[in-house]
């Protein structure tokens, strides 16, 4: 299963106020040549996506948010799953697009390509919506499963190591991103983040 | 730490505008983190580790919530690197308060190296900070502290030592 296909699915699905957060390297290069958008916080470090996705969850419970991580990224920071499920979200879609390979690092295995099961792993933590897919059929469905449904799903796709050719270079640096995100939600749910104050006190 | 500390950090915590709390439960601030955990004014997000909780701030930040992020002293080395990834590479504000065991008065040997590297390594990840030793000064500096970092879009931690952490 391609990678770029599961997104490409998924991005015929999302509204458009959908918030997503994406893992740093070929999953945030694909998602942004598929859905640009203001609403996506993409290039997250390893081991952080999953948490800064639970930061928004939290905060912003009215708002679907969806995170597009990557096994090695979610297995830096493994308990992010517990600490999610701990928080009883109901506006989030964790997928975990699992190339069992640190792909953006040079291609050497992950857990995840030996014993690891992040499904396994996320159920044991509590998360109460789990699977495993590894067709575009599968990820079809159960993407807009989770789409429709309120909860705290998690969805494991399997796909193949390899991008896809011509992708547009992302531009943006961390702080161009996350003055372009604040902005966003400063629109979009009427509040303040960035501000700078002008006298002493 | 006694209530009197407690309830400074509280009402300075409040009055700086800080809604969200992210935290690893540690004995120095055990006090503290039951205050914050029932208190309905902090959105209260527990995490694992102190990185998750670098992360699970930055989100709350960027989505209009005040974060503060509880930091056990030794809980700031696991916190360094997202300090780095996130805070310093995305520039991000984050109020930090740690308890400063091993400064000079703290005997407990074990936390002896912290003295050399709580200080250092907040100079390193570029982010300022206050040592604050008496409980008359904790709700002022965390105002101040806060101001700032929102301000000027990088971490401010504070320090506890002396009454303040007894």
């Amino acid at each position: 299963m391609k990678r770029f296909e599961c997104l490409k699915i998924l991005s015929s699905m999302l509204d458009p106020k959908t918030i997503v957060v994406g893992n740093v390297g070929p999953i945030s290069r694909e998602w942004n040549a598929l859905r640009p958008s203001e609403a996506n916080l993409l290039q997250v470090n390893l081991g952080l996506c999953a948490a800064v996705g639970l930061g928004i969850s939290v905060s912003l419970p009215h708002r679907q948010v969806v995170i597009l991580d990557g096994d090695g990224n979610l297995l830096l920071n493994l308990a992010s799953l517990a600490d999610m499920a701990n928080q009883n979200l109901g506006n989030t879609v964790h997928i975990v697009l699992d190339n069992e390979a640190y792909e953006g690092g040079g291609g050497l295995r992950s857990a995840t390509a030996g014993k690891a099961d992040l499904s396994a792993i996320a159920r044991g933590a509590g998360v109460p919506q789990t699977g495993v897919v590894i067709t575009l059929e599968d990820f079809e469905s159960t993407a807009r499963q989770s789409l429709t449904r309120a909860g705290h799903h998690f969805i494991v796709a399997k796909v193949d190591k390899g991008s896809v050719e011509k992708l547009p270079t992302l531009t943006l640096d961390g702080k161009e991103a996350k003055y372009r995100f604040a902005r966003y939600i400063e629109s979009t749910e009427v509040v303040q983040i960035l501000r700078p104050r002008y006298t002493h006190a | 730490m006694e209530a009197a500390a407690v309830n400074a950090v509280v009402e300075g915590l409040k009055q700086a505008g800080v809604d969200f709390i992210s935290l690893l439960p540690d004995s120095d601030f055990s006090d503290l983190q039951h205050r914050v955990a029932s208190d309905k004014h902090f959105t209260y997000v527990p995490v694992s580790n102190e990185a998750i909780g670098v992360g699970v701030c930055a989100g709350a930040y960027l989505s209009g919530k005040r974060p503060a992020l509880l930091v056990p002293t030794s809980g700031l080395l696991v916190a360094a690197w997202p300090l780095t990834s996130i805070c310093m590479a995305w520039s991000l504000p984050l109020l930090l308060l740690i308890p400063y065991r091993g400064d000079i008065g703290d005997a407990f040997w074990l936390m002896g190296p912290y003295k050399d590297t709580t200080e250092p390594l907040l100079k390193v990840l570029n982010a300022p900070y206050s040592v604050i030793s008496k409980n008359e000064e904790i709700s002022k500096a965390i105002i101040d502290a806060q101001g700032s970092t929102i301000s000027w879009q990088r971490p401010v931690a504070i320090l506890l030592t002396g009454e303040t952490i007894k």
